[in-house]
């Protein structure tokens, strides 16, 4: 620590400079898990929130939501089984909403109409307004976000190429699904405009798209021997299922990969130069009996200084982008994951010095008596 | 328990390619502490070979090296360094103070490498350093010392451990006439007022007044000189 130290004072500019680099790496990381974050919150938050264990899909549907169609009798049937404690149905169509005022410019929006039953465990609570009910089955609960494009609880809108009007009954908090806002409705409202054309239902008994279980313990296989053509999966696998969702995620966490291995090489590389210009130095320290420990030491806690130091600084500047970023970016930073991915990064520059403690160990302290040139 | 430096014939061999070079050739020496012996000899004849294997840095092929009655001919590196550590104090060419270190610290870092740095540490380098005249120049950098003055600092610094054998290779190798008096006159009286045993390989014959006993190296041998000789020096 204290060789350490003292070097780093003694040269700053060398250690500010790769510091700076280390500070935009880690700042990069931060904002790219945020948007990550913020992006697969937009496209899945709906079903991220909701309160169930396992989704009921039809078979073959790939636990995709527009793929799949369902009777809602299978509720009644899936609650009977054994470690299912709660079923419910659930339906997902879009829309746009076309304000009623007269708008001169058109305006229209677009939403995720999610079918489920008012009351039900699929239900999120208000933020704002009342919640569902089944005796007012226009009454809709909308996500906050179509607060921002103006809508007051309350307020009427038309759907866009539907007769049908919908009336805001409350707005509630985290609720998007494929990037739009979500706007629940009750279910029979929901089949109405879902199934508008017909035979769209194909002829089944109360239509919907997938059936939500609750109960923990439960096996997906046995559902699937009891109700041939259903496909059980977890929430989580169905969250993967909602399109364009793994493409997303996925290409974010590539370039997380990515920016983790230039990190690695950057202080790789940077304490190995170093290391090898400073050569001479060590192999003095080891004539006048300076251990491998103690030099490796110093090279190790030179890195681990740097990297905290820019990383506490990433986190900070990824900090102050978060407050100014305009709030319709979807930026969503977690402490947790902060956490995670600084230590991921503390732990790739610690191991990539491991590198220069190794040069450090093969360093020869006769090259201290003028003989190696 | 002999204290001092005693080697019985060490040698030391290289293989380069299929030839095998004698670096050293049967090298018997003693040393006793308060002793300052000089070593001479054309260049390539072994000298720096001599004087890493006293200072146990390089293992000897063959022989005894005795550092205070302890033979480390065969101890492995770990230890040799522990040895170079605390028994041995080297005095190298010019340049070889840690460039972010000042002068204080140059010799405090010896006792951090033991472990913790005590006030007293503190205050015997203080003292080292008023005795080598570097009082006023203990918060200065090696960037800011002439090369006089960074010779002393390394003697200081080789007295830090209170070893018992002071090794210099050319101390004097970069300094002008005047400096290089002023710096092996220093080293002589350090090892006779702390009884060193000291061995210092020079290529100044106008030196080894200062030293109580030269030897002459030569393809690896070391022989016996009278001091008075020093005019028929290389
Ligand atoms: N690592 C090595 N491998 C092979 N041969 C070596 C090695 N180190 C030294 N030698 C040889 O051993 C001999 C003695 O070298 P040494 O460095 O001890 O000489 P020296 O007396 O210190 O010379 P100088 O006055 O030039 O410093 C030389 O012939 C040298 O080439
Ligand atoms: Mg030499």
């Amino acid at each position: 620590m204290f060789l350490a130290l003292k070097e780093m004072r003694h040269s700053k500019t060398r250690f500010v400079m790769i510091g700076i680099i280390l500070v935009l790496v880690s700042w990069l990381v931060f904002i790219l898990s945020g948007l990550g974050n913020g992006l697969a919150a937009l496209a899945a938050s709906t079903f991220k929130n909701m309160d169930a264990d396992y989704v009921v899909f039809e078979k073959g549907s790939n636990a995709s939501m527009g793929k799949s169609l369902l009777s809602g009798d299978l509720t009644a049937e899936l609650l009977a089984l054994p470690d299912v404690e709660a079923a419910s149905p659930m339906g997902i169509i879009f829309g746009s909403a076309v304000r009623e005022s007269g708008d001169p410019e058109e305006f229209k929006l677009d939403i995720a109409l999610v079918g489920i039953e008012p009351g039900s465990f699929l239900e999120p609570a208000a933020a704002e307004g009342t919640g569902l009910d089944a005796g007012r089955p226009t009454h809709v609960l909308a996500n906050e976000s179509m607060k921002d494009e103006g809508f007051k609880p309350g307020d009427t809108f038309a759907l866009d190429g539907t007769t049908e009007k919908l009336t805001i009954a409350g707005f509630v908090r985290d609720q998007t699904y494929n990037h739009i806002a979500s706007v629940f409705i009750p279910i029979e409202t929901w089949r109405k405009l879902a199934f508008a054309a017909p035979g769209s239902d194909k002829g089944l008994k109360d239509p919907v798209n997938a059936i939500m279980l609750q109960g923990k313990n439960i096996d997906p296989n046995a559902i699937a021997e009891r109700l041939p053509g259903t496909e059980t999966v977890t929430r989580a696998q169905a969250v993967q299922g909602i399109s364009g969702y793994k493409e997303e995620t996925g290409t974010i966490f590539m370039m997380l990969g990515f920016l983790f291995v230039i990190s690695a090489f950057i202080v790789g590389v940077f304490f190995y130069v170093l290391t090898m210009q400073k050569s001479n130095q060590f192999g003095i320290m080891k004539a006048i009996g300076a251990k491998n420990g103690f030099l490796g030491k110093a090279v190790i806690s030179q890195v681990f200084i740097l990297s905290l130091a820019s990383i506490a600084v990433g986190i900070l500047l990824t900090c102050g982008t978060a407050a100014v970023l305009p709030k319709g970016m979807p930026f969503r930073l977690e402490t947790s994951w902060v956490i995670v991915y600084s230590l991921v990064l503390l732990a790739i520059a610690l191991l990539s010095s491991l590198v220069s403690v190794r040069t450090v160990v093969k360093i020869d302290p006769l090259k201290a008596l003028g003989r190696v040139e | 328990m002999t204290q001092g430096l005693e080697m019985r014939s060490v040698s030391k061999f290289y293989d380069a390619g299929s030839e095998r070079i004698t670096a050293l050739d049967r090298v018997s020496i003693r040393v006793e502490p308060g002793e300052f012996v000089a070593v001479v000899g054309p260049s390539g004849s072994g000298k720096t070979t001599f004087l890493s294997i006293a200072g146990a840095l390089l293992k000897p092929s063959e022989g005894e090296v005795l550092l205070n009655g302890k033979n480390i001919a065969s101890l492995p590196d770990k230890q040799l360094s522990d040895i170079r550590l605390r028994e041995v104090g080297f005095i190298m060419q010019a340049s070889n103070l840690v460039p972010y270190l000042n002068v204080l610290e140059q010799l405090l870092v010896v006792k951090r490498m033991t472990g913790k740095v005590t006030p007293a540490d503190k205050a015997f380098a203080a003292e080292l350093l008023a005795d080598l005249g570097l009082a006023e120049r203990m918060k200065h950098y090696p960037e800011e010392l002439s090369g006089g003055e960074k010779q002393r600092v390394a003697i200081a610094r080789a007295l830090m451990n209170d070893p018992g054998i002071i090794l210099a290779d050319e101390p004097t190798a970069s300094l002008d006439t005047r400096r290089a008096h002023e710096v092996v006159s220093l080293i002589a009286r350090a090892v006779k007022s702390r009884r060193k045993a000291a061995v210092m390989v020079t290529h100044d014959e106008r030196l080894l007044s200062y030293c109580d006993r030269i030897c002459r190296m030569e393809d690896g041998k070391l022989s016996p000189m009278e001091p008075a000789a020093g005019s028929v020096l290389s």
